[in-house]
């Protein structure tokens, strides 16, 4: 049987798709965007994915999906905790790679004329792209605490303040953290690196807000027109890398003691409850955490530049989001509450108002949901619905997604180019890579803009505010 | 499948390099050419150094001995790259040159050769997050040896 589209945003794979489905898949697209999702293995892999042993709900994709390893990014599965699986690939090797956004009390008219100083700042004291040792020399000692305590390492250390853990995702530190279960090499990775962008796709963006949806929800967020914002994307860079590649292995080792069959090797996976499973989840909350104080770091150098060069005032902390990882949530399945392992691969823990686990001052609003768009594009604030909640596992996307390879984004882009033609646009960039900066130009993505708007009208998240770039740092 | 061009030409004091970097929709593979396993293993390793580095200036200035055990080949092809990104990651070391001392399916021992990163000589390309098992091929066609890997970039 082939795909069935139910609505105008969704599409589902039956279990008829291919042999061995447990649950059914769904993607949230538009008639458009699933021409694209359909061109790679995205669907595919949504259809392995629901091959793991103890899935509840469906599998599903988000409209930024596209093909990943084993998993799709903008993937979410959940697993019963008691019969059910977690897979390192599930989560992937950037674990809880994510963004964060910091409000200033600045309105563009006062930043812009200042955004080449500003920038020229940021990027000589946030250290990016790649091979980039951190500034921060730390023993082995402080790593673990780091893994243990996260955002409230470096808060701890005067590198923040405790408004700030309030509006992170597990306020920066999630429970059940165990450095024993991080191996050396993953340390080794990671000691260096702390407080560093890395490359690729990650970056610091300064931002102004030129749309406003929700005027409600924007002023309970502390958003308003003109303002200008930053938002910071980065993760767990090597020691996160590392603990993916660890976990692959011990998974797939132990696979047939646990008689699990993977139909891709990166889906490779063991019960919740076992002793193997266990060991992964505290190693990547270890990772996790170093993400959060990773990014946490990234803000008080950044925060310190814009005291430098634009003056007074505080970058407030609106929200920070994990985009890659594995959470244990209570989700009401067939009318029954049972308690899950969420495993979000590129997307978006997006909870509605009055749910548990969101910060007090959000509690009758909703989680803010942040939506990076390509640097040539604009960005987004959304909120979490109940309907997000009954569909999706509280998930939505977590950006726009990739359509075009890294190779062909450079073929006929040169970065200077680039440079120039964003320029034109009002958007300063430096980039630590030259072929980096091309491969993350603009047309490589899909368009934020259509992919948000599915989300909001699929009814999985609110629109809030959109953001537009006006000084891009590119690791 | 398109195949980007340029590396495959470079050549590394005696060593000729045989392997192409090859397209994925988000990151990138490798596809290492010889006449033995060992050479698509070696070959895939050096790919994988271009990716990271401009690998026309390293230099053979210390050794490092590696063993690995495996599941399988496929296995060990990926734990054999992984140590080698490792290496590099952890200790900013950069291969230029392999030898096996032994390789078999499931084992190999090997020395390999190059330098630490050093700023003012070498150039970095791009981070490299890890190596994956999608679609991972080794095979042997009339004598000539494959091997395809893609990384996570």
């Amino acid at each position: 049987m082939s795909i069935k589209q139910l609505d105008e945003y969704r599409y589902l794979i039956p279990k008829t798709f291919r042999e061995g489905m447990n649950v059914e898949g769904m993607v949230y697209a538009s008639s458009e965007i699933f021409d694209a999702i359909e061109r790679d293995e995205t669907l595919n892999q949504v259809a392995n994915v629901a091959t793991l042993p103890g899935l509840v709900g469906r599998s599903l994709a988000m409209p930024d999906a596209h093909q990943g390893y084993g998993f799709a990014i903008g993937g979410v599965a959940a697993a019963d905790m008691e019969k059910g699986v977690v897979s390192a690939g599930g989560v992937g090797f950037d674990i809880n790679c994510g963004v964060r956004l910091l409000a200033s009390n600045y309105s563009m008219k006062e930043v812009g004329p200042k955004i080449d100083p500003l920038l020229n700042q940021m990027f000589s004291s946030i250290p990016c792209g790649t091979g980039k040792s951190g500034i921060l020399q730390i023993s082995f000692d402080q790593l673990d605490k780091v893994l243990r305590e996260g955002a409230h390492w470096a808060v701890e250390n005067g590198c923040g303040t405790e408004e700030d853990i309030a509006h992170i995702e597990e306020t920066g530190m999630i429970a059940g953290a165990d450095p024993g279960e991080v191996s050396n090499r993953a340390k080794q990775r990671g000691k260096d690196q702390l407080g560093t962008l890395g490359s690729g796709n990650h970056f610091v963006e300064i931002q102004y807000i030129s749309e406003i949806f929700d005027e409600q929800a924007a002023a309970v967020f502390g958003l308003g027109m003109d303002q200008i914002v930053m938002m910071i994307h980065s993760g767990s860079r090597g020691l996160g890398h590392q603990v993916c590649t660890d976990y692959l292995e011990v998974m797939q080792e132990a696979m047939p003691k646990y008689k699990i069959k993977a139909v891709d090797r990166q889906l490779a996976c063991v019960p919740v409850r076992s002793k193997e499973g266990q060991s992964y989840l505290k190693a990547m909350a270890a990772a996790a955490n170093f993400a959060f104080a990773n990014r946490q770091m990234i803000s008080h150098w950044a925060r310190k530049s814009f005291k430098q060069v634009i003056g007074r005032g505080e970058l407030r902390l609106i929200y920070d989001v994990a985009h890659n990882i594995a959470k244990e949530e209570e989700h009401t399945i067939d009318g029954r509450k049972i308690k899950v392992l969420v495993h979000r691969k590129g997307a978006t823990r997006a909870f509605p108002a009055r749910h548990h686990g969101i910060p007090d001052d959000y509690f009758e609003t909703g989680q803010p949901v942040l939506i990076p768009g390509s640097m040539g594009t604009c960005s987004y604030v959304m909120v979490g619905t109940e309907k997000a909640m009954s569909e999706t596992f509280g998930s939505i996307c977590h950006g726009a997604g990739r359509v075009m390879s890294r190779h062909a984004a450079k073929k006929d882009t040169s970065a200077e180019q680039l440079i120039a033609r964003l320029k034109e646009k009002g958007i300063h960039v430096r980039g630590a890579s030259k072929s980096g900066l091309s491969e993350e130009k603009p047309e490589a993505y899909k368009d934020v803009r259509v992919v948000v708007d599915i989300v909001h009208n699929a009814g999985i998240a609110r629109k809030v505010a959109k953001m537009v770039p006006i000084g891009v740092i590119k690791g | 499948m398109k195949h980007l061009n340029g590396l495959a030409a470079e050549r590394l004091y005696e060593v000729k390099q045989e392997f192409k970097f090859i397209d994925h929709p988000s990151d990138f593979g490798i596809e290492a050419y010889g006449e033995s396993v060992q050479d698509v293993f070696k070959n895939a390793a050096l790919g994988l150094i271009s990716a990271v580095a401009v690998s026309s200036g390293i230099e053979i200035r210390q050794e490092r001995k590696i063993e690995i055990n495996a599941m399988d080949r496929d296995n060990l092809l990926v734990r054999w790259l992984t140590e080698i990104l490792y290496l590099y990651d952890a200790e900013k070391f950069l291969t230029a040159d392999v030898k096996f001392e032994k390789l078999t399916e499931t084992f190999l021992k090997a020395k390999i050769f190059g330098e630490v990163y050093n700023s003012t000589r070498h150039e970095l390309k791009a981070d490299v997050k890890a190596v994956t098992y999608h679609q991972l091929k080794i095979e042997e066609k009339n004598g000539d040896w494959t091997a395809r890997i893609f990384v996570d970039v």
